[in-house]
């Protein structure tokens, strides 16, 4: 690659003079193509900041249920209009928000019990590790999609805050076993033994020692998860047990329109545009931290 | 190599043991039970409840209900659907074949597919070629397998009519068709769904597979071979592919859980018969037992699927086979 110069912190682990967060910030910006997904991102971001300000419309009013109804794009409605005469672009820019929040939230959620559960499991070794280990593999065999469709049918009508976090309790099972190993391999390394010489408790070695030296795989499971929980959002409100209706999420939008597919095509075309160059761009970013981390 | 075969088919019998049990809680949380929406109104009687309650053991004490649905369950039997009026495990049974035929050519498709494009994109790697192939994985890499779904039938159902609407044969013409009018039939039908879903697939493939391939290259046998004066081509199909042929087989097992959701979704909109297709539904009639019945099977679906993957891998593996 041109102009790539060799950077001290990655070719010289001796001396790690910059912190993972300034190292995964300079790669995002050495890249190309990751520079370009940052700024689509940051427009989005945008967009969801700002929803009320640019939406032209109110994103659940229903002005003429008669004749403003399923309009085609056209200057007065750019995304056309829905089954309830409701302004598919405004609606498009309020599920930016919702969706974009619903993803942070729910990943921190997941980030949260991975970190813990692949923690205690990697620092406590023998037959309890062994157990929680069993038990992560059968979570992982269960397709997550699959896993929500029997949560989000036994408790019909859940709030946002609800499918939140069933959105985030099922999306931690891949992260806690990567946090597993790192612990483990860490577990036994200078620095840990040294803290515990100085009567560290466990918990101090975890949180101080431990914790700081799992930013990369954390920073890399957060973007690839948000990514990740819009598509699965996006999913179930198509299926129609996600975001309660009449709210606007770029999956309840397609919901909406899926029964006249043909007819109605600006409804599961714009939303779902929006959906995939967001997802693009978490992705993007998602693969040039975990490069850089790699390499390291 | 049959002490590993016995441990890992061990941990997949654990590992379905404990979805079960996963299933059961799911069931056992969650607020009421599968009559709560049809019987708790106040037109149905007080004893019309108890006896139908009664008559699915459902008032008897949690750990003898556990122990009665593991032996049920060890039996094959899954419940009783409600919306087909049916045991679930003949809806599965019956619609079982659509999805796995579905899903095994979503898979081998993919799998070529991808292979190919990885491998275009590391003979050219660093051209123009390389980066519109990468471009375009990534962009059906992201994708949500719905949405894909919905512009391929918009497309090619609609705009351009070169395939049916959905469903597996024609509901009308199908049986009046000779032999090789009902084959016709049947590809027409299978074409759209399954060119979707290995699109989906192969994007995924063909990501890992450039890097594996990638990984690869700086190997001394590469050089080895560019040495003694092989053609970049030969290089790399015959030596650096062979080499990175391994991953993939872990790549197939990874690679169930994300072609069977895509094919719930696909199944779903070209109302394709099959697995997805029931248990899509049935959350839209409530059909409690169907759907968790849905959930068990997917489950030991992507279960057996990467035990075989590791078996497979086991066994491919020169370095393995003496352990």
């Amino acid at each position: 690659m041109p102009g790539q110069t060799p950077d001290s912190a990655v070719t010289d682990p001796a001396r790690p003079r910059h912190s993972p967060l300034a190292l995964g910030v300079r790669a995002i910006l050495r890249k190309r193509s990751s520079r370009i997904a940052l700024a689509v991102l940051g427009v989005i971001v945008v967009i969801a900041v700002l929803a009320p300000l640019l939406a032209p419309y109110d994103p659940s009013a229903q002005p003429d249920i008669v004749s403003g109804k399923d309009l085609a794009p056209s200057l007065a409605h750019p995304f056309g209009t829905d089954p309830y005469s409701r302004d598919v672009l405004s609606r498009v820019i309020y599920g930016a928000r919702l969706s974009l929040t619903i993803g942070i939230l729910a990943t921190l959620v997941s980030l949260t019990f991975g970190v813990a559960y692949g923690a205690v499991s990697g620092y406590l070794g023998g037959f309890t590790d062994a157990i929680m280990m069993r038990f992560l593999d059968a979570l992982l065999s269960i397709p997550r999609l699959l896993l929500l469709l029997g949560v989000l049918v036994a408790w019909p009508h859940l709030s946002i805050g609800a499918l939140i976090v069933f959105l985030g309790l099922t999306g931690w099972f891949g992260l806690s076993r990567i946090v597993r190993g790192q612990v483990l391999a860490l577990k036994h390394a200078e620095f840990v033994t040294a803290a515990e010489a100085l009567g560290a408790s466990r918990r101090r070695i975890l949180v101080r020692h431990l914790l700081p030296n799992l930013v990369s795989p954390i920073a890399v499971a957060a973007t690839l998860g948000i990514a990740h929980v819009i598509v699965l959002e996006a999913g179930l409100s198509f299926l129609g047990i996600g975001v309660p209706q009449p709210i606007a999420s770029w999956g309840n939008i397609i919901y909406d329109g899926a029964d006249q597919i043909a007819r109605l095509w600006w409804m599961s075309l714009f939303p779902g545009l929006f959906m995939v160059i967001t997802v693009m761009t978490l992705n993007v970013l998602g693969e040039s931290l975990r490069d850089v981390y790699q390499r390291r | 190599m049959l002490g590993y075969f016995a441990r890992r088919l061990g941990q997949a019998a654990v590992i379905v043991a404990i979805v079960a049990a996963i299933a059961f809680l799911l069931i056992h949380l969650a607020p009421g039970d599968p009559f709560t929406g049809i019987l708790d109104n106040p037109n149905v009687a007080e004893k019309v409840r108890t006896t139908l309650r009664a008559q699915y053991g459902l008032d008897r004490p949690l750990p003898e209900q556990f122990v009665r649905y593991v032996n049920a369950l060890a039996h094959g039997e899954l419940g009783w659907s409600l919306s087909h009026d049916q045991p679930v495990s003949e809806v599965l049974a019956s619609a079982l074949p659509n999805t796995l035929l579905l899903m095994s050519v979503a898979l081998v498709g993919s799998f070529v597919l991808g292979i190919l494009v990885a491998l275009i994109q590391v003979a050219r790697r660093g051209t123009f070629t390389d980066h519109a192939l990468s471009g375009i994985t990534l962009f059906f890499f992201s994708m949500p397998d719905f949405w894909l779904g919905i512009l391929a039938l918009l497309a090619f159902t609609y705009w351009l009519p070169i395939f049916p609407v959905g469903g597996a044969v024609d509901p009308v013409m199908h049986e009046f068709l000779g032999l090789g009018g009902r084959i016709m039939d049947r590809l027409r039908h299978l074409a759209l769904p399954t060119i979707t879903l290995i699109l989906l697939a192969s994007a995924s493939v063909a990501r890992f597979q450039r890097a594996a391939l990638l990984d690869v290259l700086p190997a001394d046998y590469i050089r080895t071979a560019r040495l003694k004066g092989l053609t970049e081509r030969q290089v790399l199909a015959r030596h650096a592919l062979r080499n990175a042929l391994l991953p993939i087989i872990t790549l197939v097992g990874l690679s169930f859980p994300a072609l069977l959701t895509g094919a719930f979704f696909i199944e779903k909109i070209f109302a394709w018969p099959g697995m997805g297709y029931a248990v899509v539904n049935a959350i839209g009639s409530r059909d409690y037992p169907l759907v968790v019945g849905g959930v068990i099977i997917g489950s030991i679906m992507v279960t057996v699927g990467s035990l075989l993957a590791d078996l497979l891998y086991a066994w491919a593996d020169p370095r393995l086979r003496g352990h």
